[in-house]
């Protein structure tokens, strides 16, 4: 069980990803301590550098700068630090020819912390037969096989890159919940990108948004919606605003301003109504800042366009 | 992670095993047969004529056969190295199965390594197998003919195509590491290690060790002791010579016919000699021709290996491959452990 003297799951500290010489800068200086115990959720558009991130936490790329200590030591750092951490890679990869019950003797054979008993009692409980072959399984199954592949090796931090990306709706509601089940009885952290809030607020209780390359706003999930506010004034009424208060977004409709604000530490009276934020309003606000159409029109159209940019 | 690399590899394994059973049962058919025909020639190796004509027709009855078994053996590193090597890392990386595999908690050099001495080794022994049944085979050949320096018959025998078999494993892994794709990483595994053999073959091997040098007196008997004369772009040159005191050494390098100045012949006396000579009614393999231009007083200089160095070469070859499939290890190694997937 984690305690509150654990190494940080996260600690990240002017980290940096190009891919190639010439490539794409697929992650911009990111500054993250993240406390054992989470579950963190990481949203962002396609291609905002979710992948990029939780492929450095489990080692299978290396920064090009700063540093990343997960658990802390370094990534994927020997075997015992390989262990501690279960990785389920976007798609949930298996091998197509080996049975289900293969893929438990390969955890078995791959991991000294292996909990064989777990692991079948949760290949049971999904329903999966032992002796069907991976490659003819549902994707809602194969991730189903890859989350306890993950799991039952007991490690302290699971890492799930989109999992539920390519699931249907009811799979990917019984995959979430599995999930769940798995991080409760391990006691682990986890770690579980998608591009859908949707997944992240079910499960999640602290949020990084990740958009452009860059960490947006990271931070407890409550602490997140007591900390943001939506603020409507006149127009152009938010130019005087107390020091502290930071404007995300503002949508102008009418002769009214809607804002999402950031109160911070301000406790001071503000000089417009505000009303509770909600996650997604919060989200879609730093998003379509990091996009730079903070007055644009509708929000659905502006997560429209984050989609069609990749 | 033995378990793993078995489970991976079992059907290519049982495949390679038919293969493998298959050449033996083919193998010790010819071995017996060459038996046979070694019994027959010996029976009739009354007399010198006698004798050179059994010989004759004995190389004649297995010489083509075991050639072309000698080029299919050189083929079996090569489809081993394109077939279970390159497809070996590439294959997961297409797949995407290596994010499943390296986050058990085995590191990735010990994930490559186990996976390369499993399937490596399985490779060596195939082709080692092979080579040594057909070394057998060819064995009463062999001390008949005694042309065990030719290109293809020297990596076709004892330890070479072990070392060879090692060697284009380690190449298709690594090719598969780089390429990240299992159709160009088997592409240039098959094209880069026969491009490869044939180099080393041919510009490696003659200077393994340093030649011993010798100067042939082309006398009309040692012409016509040599296989061919002249060339199509019509270069004074004779090949197949012989040396009078080493008889079966490996000729590395022939000079062109020259004269006793130290000059090569003029083109157009040689020409003359070949197209038009003098009819004296001298017989053996270029009659007047050989008489016509032993009258120049020519010689060739030549550098050889004796047969003595055989095992030395088969050693040393073995090495060097051995050592080169180290090095490809090595790299592929330090390549998964620092950057893999950039």
């Amino acid at each position: 069980m984690p305690h509150a003297d654990s190494p940080p799951v996260f600690h990240a500290t002017g980290l940096a990803k190009k891919y190639g010489r010439r490539g794409k800068q697929a992650l911009v200086d990111v500054n993250l301590t993240i406390p054992a115990g989470r579950v963190i959720g990481l949203v962002g558009p396609n291609g905002a550098g979710k992948s990029t991130l939780l492929h450095l936490a489990c080692g299978l790329i290396e920064p090009t700068a700063g540093s990343l200590t997960v658990l802390g030591s370094r990534p994927a750092a020997n075997a015992a630090h390989l262990a501690r951490v279960g990785f389920v890679a976007q798609n949930t990869p298996v091998y197509g020819s080996f049975s289900v019950a293969e893929h438990l003797t390969l955890g078995a054979k791959m991991n000294p912390g292996w909990d064989q008993a777990l692991a079948e009692r949760r290949v049971r409980q999904v329903g999966l037969n032992p002796g069907q072959r991976a490659g003819h399984l549902s994707g809602g199954q194969r991730a189903q096989l890859a989350l306890t592949i993950a799991a039952a090796k007991r490690p302290e931090l699971l890492i799930f890159d989109e999992p539920a990306a390519a699931l249907d709706p009811l799979a990917r509601k019984g995959f979430l919940r599995n999930l769940m089940d798995f991080v409760r009885e391990l006691g682990a952290s986890a770690v579980l990108s998608s591009h859908l809030l949707d997944d992240i607020e079910q499960v999640c209780d602290y949020l990084i948004v990740l958009c452009d390359s860059r960490v947006q706003v990271a931070g407890d999930v409550r602490a997140l919606l007591t900390g943001h506010a939506r603020m409507t004034a006149p127009r152009g009424g938010l130019d005087r605003l107390p020091p502290g208060v930071e404007v995300i977004r503002v949508e102008n409709r009418g002769h009214h301003s809607h804002a999402v604000i950031r109160t911070g530490a301000t406790s001071g009276p503000l000089p417009h109504p505000v009303e509770p934020v909600s996650l997604e309003e919060l989200v879609l606000a730093y998003m379509s800042r990091a996009a730079g159409m903070g007055t644009g029109a509708g929000a659905d159209v502006e997560t429209e366009a984050w989609e069609t940019q990749r | 992670m033995m378990w793993l690399s078995w489970r991976q590899f079992r059907v290519q394994a049982l495949t390679g095993a038919v293969a493998l059973a298959v050449i033996v049962a083919y193998l010790v058919y010819l071995g017996t047969d060459v038996r046979e025909g070694y019994a027959v020639f010996q029976a009739n190796c009354h007399g010198v004529a006698d004798c050179a004509q059994a010989k004759a027709q004995f190389r004649a009855t297995y010489e083509n056969t075991l050639l072309f078994l000698a080029a299919g053996l050189a083929l079996v590193p090569a489809v081993l190295g394109t077939f279970w090597g390159a497809p070996l890392i590439a294959r997961e990386l297409e797949g995407n199965t290596h994010t499943l595999a390296w986050n058990q908690s085995v590191t990735r050099p010990r994930w490559l390594l186990t996976k390369v001495l499993v399937v490596g080794l399985a490779a060596m022994l195939l082709t080692g197998v092979a080579g040594a049944m057909l070394t057998w085979a060819a064995a009463p050949f062999d001390e008949v003919v005694k042309n065990q320096f030719s290109t293809f018959v020297f990596g076709a025998r004892y330890l070479a195509p072990i070392g060879y078999a090692a060697l284009a494993f380690t190449l298709g892994t690594l090719a598969g590491l780089l390429l990240r794709r299992t159709l160009p990483a088997m592409a240039l595994t098959l094209v880069g290690f026969i491009a490869f053999q044939f180099f080393f073959a041919n510009v490696v091997r003659p200077s393994l060790v340093p030649a011993e040098h010798a100067t042939l007196p082309m006398t009309a008997e040692a012409i016509n002791e040599a296989q061919n004369l002249g060339s199509i772009t019509g270069g004074s040159v004779i090949n197949g010579v012989r040396i009078p005191a080493a008889p079966d050494a490996w000729i590395a390098e022939t000079s062109p016919l020259r004269t006793p100045d130290g000059r090569t012949i003029d083109g157009g006396k040689f020409g003359a000699c070949i197209n038009n000579p003098p009819k004296t009614g001298a017989s053996g393999t270029f009659g007047d021709a050989a008489v016509c231009l032993a009258k120049y007083n020519l010689h060739v200089d030549v550098s050889y290996q004796p047969t003595s160095r055989y095992w030395t070469f088969q050693v040393l070859e073995t090495v060097v491959y051995l050592a080169l499939s180290g090095v490809l290890l090595a790299f592929s190694l330090v390549r998964i452990r620092r950057r893999v997937m950039s």
